[in-house]
Parts: C-alpha cells; structure tokens; sequence
C-alpha cells in the first residue's frame, strides 16, 4: 500500500506525463485526483479533436480522383486513400500497377523521386501514371532525413487521348487542305506552259476537281462549327420515318453508282423527336454515305428505327470493311482516317463523323458503334424520344410493334 | 536452396504468409501474360516492329521470375511438408507456374510472327478473326485466374466451355486462310505463318483450359485425368482374369 505522500507524488507523475510536461506538485491527494481529471478531460477532448480532423481528412482524401498511397521510412504503407485502394490485392493488369506501386515506394524511402507510366492493353486499352517521392524531415530541404514516402496514381488515358486528337487535328487539318492546294499550284504552272488545247481542257479538268475538294473540306469545316455552336438552334417534332426517307433519297445516286442496295423499311409515323430536320438528315446521309462507301457492289445496306424505351433508336448497317477496333473509339474524331490511302479515293472530306456525333450531342443523344474487320459496322444512333403527352398510352404501342 | 542454414530464416517467416507471397507472384506473372496477349495482337494488326521486339525482350524476366518462383515451391514442400490443401496449393502453383511460363512464350510467338509477316497485308476479314481470337484468349487467360484468384471451381470447371468459342472461331480463320489463299488474296507463305499464329491463341486457350483443371483440383482434388483413371480402372476390373 502506498502512503498518501507516495499516492499524490505518483498521481502527479501520471498528471504530468498525460499533459506532456512537469505538473507542479498538488496539495493534497484529493487535489491531485481533481487535477488529474482535469487533465484527462481536456487530453480527450483535444484528441477527440484530433481524430475529427483526420477523419475528415481521409474523407477529403477519398473524394480525390487520383490515388494518394502514404508509407513510412520502412517503405510500410500506412495509409490510402479511396482510389488507390482499388489496386490493393488487385488482378490481371492491375497486379502490375500494384508492382509497380511497392517499387517506386521502395525507391522513394531510399530519397528516389521517380515517375512511371504503365500503359495497360485491357481491354479497354488504359495509361495509368505513377509519381513517387521520399517525404523529408524538413520539407524544404532536398537531402534532409527521409520519414516516409508518397506515391500518386493518376489514370492518363483520358489526357493522353485528348493529347493525340489536338496534335493529329492541327497535323491533319493543314494536310487535307495542303494537298489540293498544293496540286492546284502544280497544275497551273504547267497549264501556263501548255498549248495543246487537249491537254488544256484536262488539266482544267483537274484543276476543278482540286478545287471542288478543296471547297467540300471547307463546307463540312464550315458546317461543322455551325453545328457545335449551335447547341439549340431551331427546334420542332421531326418524324423520324422523314429523316431516314430523306437521308435514303439523297444517298440514292451513290449507292447505285456502287451498286449497293439500301433498305430502309418504313417506320411508324408516331416515332417522334424534338430536333432540328435538317441537321438530323445530313447526319444520317453521312452514316448512309459511309456505309455504301466501304461496302461492295451487291452488298445491302441496312437502316432501321425503333422506339427503345424512351429512346429512338436508328442503326445503319454494312457488311463492308469494318473497322479496326483500335481505330473504333478515334473514328469520330475531326479527320481521323482509318486508312489514309483508301479513304481518299473515297472522296470523303474526314469529317462526316465530326458531323454526326456533334448533331447527335446536340439532341442530347448518343452514338454508338460496333464493327469488326471484314465483317462490316453498325452505327446506332439514340436520339430522346419527344414527350407527347396527347398520345394515349405509349406502352401498349410500343409492345404491339415489338410483338409482330 | 544449396545451403539449408541460410535458407531456415527465410522459411521460419509464418508459413501462410509465403503463401500468400507465392500467390501474389503467380497473379502477377498471369497479369503480364493477360497483358501481353493484347499487346501481341495490336503489334501483329498494326505491323509494329519496335514493339514486336519488345515483347520478345519482355519474356526474359517472366521466365527468370518462374523459375524463380517454382524454387520457392520446391523449398516449401522440402521444409514445410504442406498437407492437404496446402499441399494442392503448392503443387498446383507449381504446375499453374509452367502453364503461365508456356502461354508467356506463345506471346512472344505470335510477336515473332509478326516479324516475320512484317509489311504485308493481312486481309480486313482475317485482321477482324485475329482480333476476336485476341480477345478471347484474354478473356480466357483472365477467366483462368479469376478462378485461381477465387478459388471458384464451378467457374474453373466452365473455362472448358468458354474456350469451345475460341476453338470456333479458330475454325473459322483457317477456313478463311483457305478461302483467301484460293482467292489470290494471300499468298500462301503468308498462309502459314498466319495459321501459326491462329495456332498461338488456340494453345493459350488450352493453357487457360489446363490451368482451369488445374484451379478445380487445388478447391475439390479432382483432376481429369481422374475420369480417365477411373474408366481405366473399370475396364480392368471388368475384364476377365484369362483376359482377351
């Protein structure tokens, strides 16, 4: 048993070592039991404080896109935050960014700052970067006492897309319209060197040809910018069973010049949407367009809609070419050519997607496509179907057209 | 390995925790593999030279790292003398390890095919058969280890099925290889070297196949070869002692 002069003198020591610092000396054990409280209220309360904060902290941490990966100076992870969890105990691709993760970490706690992209094949196809650094004892110092390691995990695919568009459209923009140019350069200088009336009245010939390309590019440009400025233009119940009859009768002359069929079976009167008629033909004369230009004589080109939900939904599909699947997510792209060579003898100006996918957005709708090599592209185009709250019951309608 | 002092330390670590270590190499060695085979097609469909090297460069770690890991293995049955499940765990990491090394190497055949087809033109229809075989030796490979990752012998036991799918459109593409060859379109060095790599992600799918059985024999101790065994023994047991 201790003395009440032991009791209050160890009560002290413990007060003390709660406040982290010399208590001076109480009068009684009574006081000393009241101080000691005291003390342990207030600890807990800035404790409390404490924990708050880093809870709140964590959450903060979790709403970050990025991974945030924190480990002390044995390269120990001692803390994640949402994202970066994701890739604890991961598989397939994502076990080699995990690697990859515990490498750079390791790196960084022996003072390493380092920064590596693993692109990953999937699919879908994925660049994920890692950036990792030693945490130093004084922040300020480039070779102070190393007390941990951080690691930033960022998913670049999206940037590095968005990269490659803006440096291929300023490369592609200026060859489209460089080449016709430039052959009509060429051919003006030999034509001023020419007497032969013949070979004058060809090179004429060729001149026009240029200048018609040149001229097309140029109107799709210009109709291009029209459209992505003109987020609500003029709007009005389109029939969509017009639209495809419209799109069908100006693709008419290609697709027999090519000796493709199109069918186009007509669609009830009532599938409706709110949109802009014109723009919404010459996007899906520009899928007709495509799909009789990379089918072979004989082929059918197909173009159906239906209500889908509350969608309507308008395919157009070819059993031509197809598309490559690493082309497939680029083809809506300004000038994007699959294949430059071939898609130039089809006199297409590379921005009839551009066109397409900007009406489409522009109707608060999507575009989809699906293709394979060799055994043709689907194009589905969804476009809102237009509220018609006189109609009486869509339901039953839309059930009766499926069950036929 | 040679020197069992120096070895000891290593072992006394908790037992499951090497374990669980040699699962981890194994899911990322898979992944290199889950990795390669898209890799592969993609450099084969777009006739990439640089990258085709690369990946054949890229095999040397994955085939240091198996051996490596089928060491490991062997230590631990020596030192450890697993039972039971334990005892599956390890053999079937051991035999999972030669399948991951085999489907490594088939990548890197198809990126030597590559090579060797480098600057001609493969047909849109083949191009688009490659890129569904590609996708579906991924899908496979990936199946595969989903199942070991899980150990989920009902899902192990449907790869079988799922790889019925690659061997079909495998079909296809040589019937295709034949058509274009008779059509002119392909000329017939081309052909083979073609119908190899067609080969290449038909083999991965078996290998997924085998690593499948093998998943199913790590959760339940059934392994085909049973059923094999079992007909074997019946038709003994049938037979009559004078033979015949």
């Amino acid at each position: 048993m201790l003395g009440p002069r032991a009791l209050r003198s160890k009560l002290d020591r413990i007060r003390s070592r709660v406040d982290g610092r010399p208590a001076p000396t109480s009068r009684s054990v009574g006081d000393a039991v009241d101080r000691l409280e005291e003390s342990v209220v207030r600890h807990l309360a800035g404790h409390e404080a404490e924990s708050a904060a880093a809870a709140r902290l964590t959450r903060a941490f979790d709403l970050i896109p990025q991974g945030i990966v924190l480990a002390d100076a044995s390269a120990r992870v001692v803390f994640r935050n949402r994202a970066a969890s994701g890739f604890v105990d991961a598989r397939h691709g994502e076990a080699l960014v995990e690697a990859a993760m515990s490498d750079l970490v390791a790196l960084a706690v022996d003072g390493v700052s380092e920064t590596r992209t693993i692109d990953l094949f999937g699919p879908p196809r994925r660049a994920i970067e890692l950036r990792a650094g030693p945490l130093r004892a004084d922040p300020d110092a480039d070779d102070g006492q190393v007390v941990g390691a951080f690691l930033i995990v960022d998913d670049v695919s999206e940037r590095q897309r968005v990269d490659a568009v803006r440096r291929d459209f300023v490369a592609n923009i200026s060859h489209e319209l460089k080449t016709p140019v430039g052959a009509l350069g060429v051919l003006a200088e030999t034509l001023a060197g020419e007497d032969d009336p013949e070979v004058v009245a060809r090179l004429a010939d060729r001149m026009q040809l240029e200048a018609f390309r040149v001229a097309r590019t140029i109107d799709d440009l210009l109709q291009l910018s029209q459209i992505e400025s003109d987020v609500v233009g003029e709007r009005a119940a389109v029939v969509v069973d017009d639209v495809i009859a419209a799109a069908v009768e100006r693709t008419r002359t290609a697709a027999e010049v090519a000796g493709v069929q199109v069918v186009a079976p007509s669609v009830e009167r009532d599938l409706l949407v709110l949109g802009d008629r014109m723009q919404l033909v010459s996007a899906l004369s520009n899928l007709c367009e495509n799909a009789i230009k990379y089918s072979e004589a004989g082929d059918q080109v197909q173009v159906l809609a239906e209500r889908d939900g509350s969608w309507a939904s308008i395919t157009v599909a070819d059993s031509g070419v197809g598309i490559p699947t690493r082309d497939l997510e680029r083809i809506f792209e300004r000038f994007y050519r699959v294949d430059r060579a071939r898609s130039r003898d089809t006199g297409g100006t590379g921005l009839g997607l551009s066109i397409v996918r900007h009406v489409v957005q522009n109707h608060h709708g999507e575009i989809t496509v699906r293709s394979r090599e060799g055994s043709g592209s689907t194009f589905t185009v969804r476009v809102p179907l237009l509220d018609t709250p006189s109609e009486p019951s869509p339901e039953p309608l839309a059930a009766s057209r499926r069950n036929p | 390995m040679t020197d069992v002092e120096p070895a000891n330390e290593n072992v006394r670590k908790n037992f499951h925790q090497t374990l669980e270590e040699i699962r981890q190499e194994m899911v990322q060695m898979a992944a290199l593999v889950t990795e390669g085979i898209p890799r592969a097609t993609e450099t084969l469909l777009s006739g990439n030279l640089t990258e085709a090297q690369q990946i054949i460069d890229d095999d040397d770690p994955l085939d240091a790292r198996a051996v490596e890991l089928e060491e490991t293995c062997y230590q631990v049955l020596a030192l450890q003398q697993p039972m039971a499940s334990d005892l599956r765990g390890i053999v079937t990491a051991i035999r999972m390890i030669a399948e991951i090394e085999r489907s490594g190497d088939l990548v890197v055949n198809i990126a030597k095919g590559a090579r060797r087809i480098f600057g001609t033109e493969i047909p849109a229809r083949l191009r688009g058969l490659i890129g569904q075989m590609g996708d579906e030796a991924t899908k496979l490979f990936k199946v595969s280890l989903d199942a070991y990752i899980d150990g989920d012998a009902a899902l192990a036991a449907a790869i079988d099925d799922l790889d019925d799918r690659l061997d079909n459109i495998h079909r296809d593409y040589i019937q295709e290889i034949f058509r274009a060859n008779h059509d002119g379109d392909l000329p017939v060095q081309v052909a083979v070297q073609l119908a190899l790599i067609g080969r290449y992600y038909e083999r991965i799918g078996d290998h997924a196949v085998n690593i499948g059985e093998r998943v199913r024999y790590m959760v339940t101790g059934w392994l085909p070869e049973h059923t094999g065994a079992a007909r074997d023994a019946a038709r003994r047991a049938g037979e009559p002692p004078s033979g015949g």
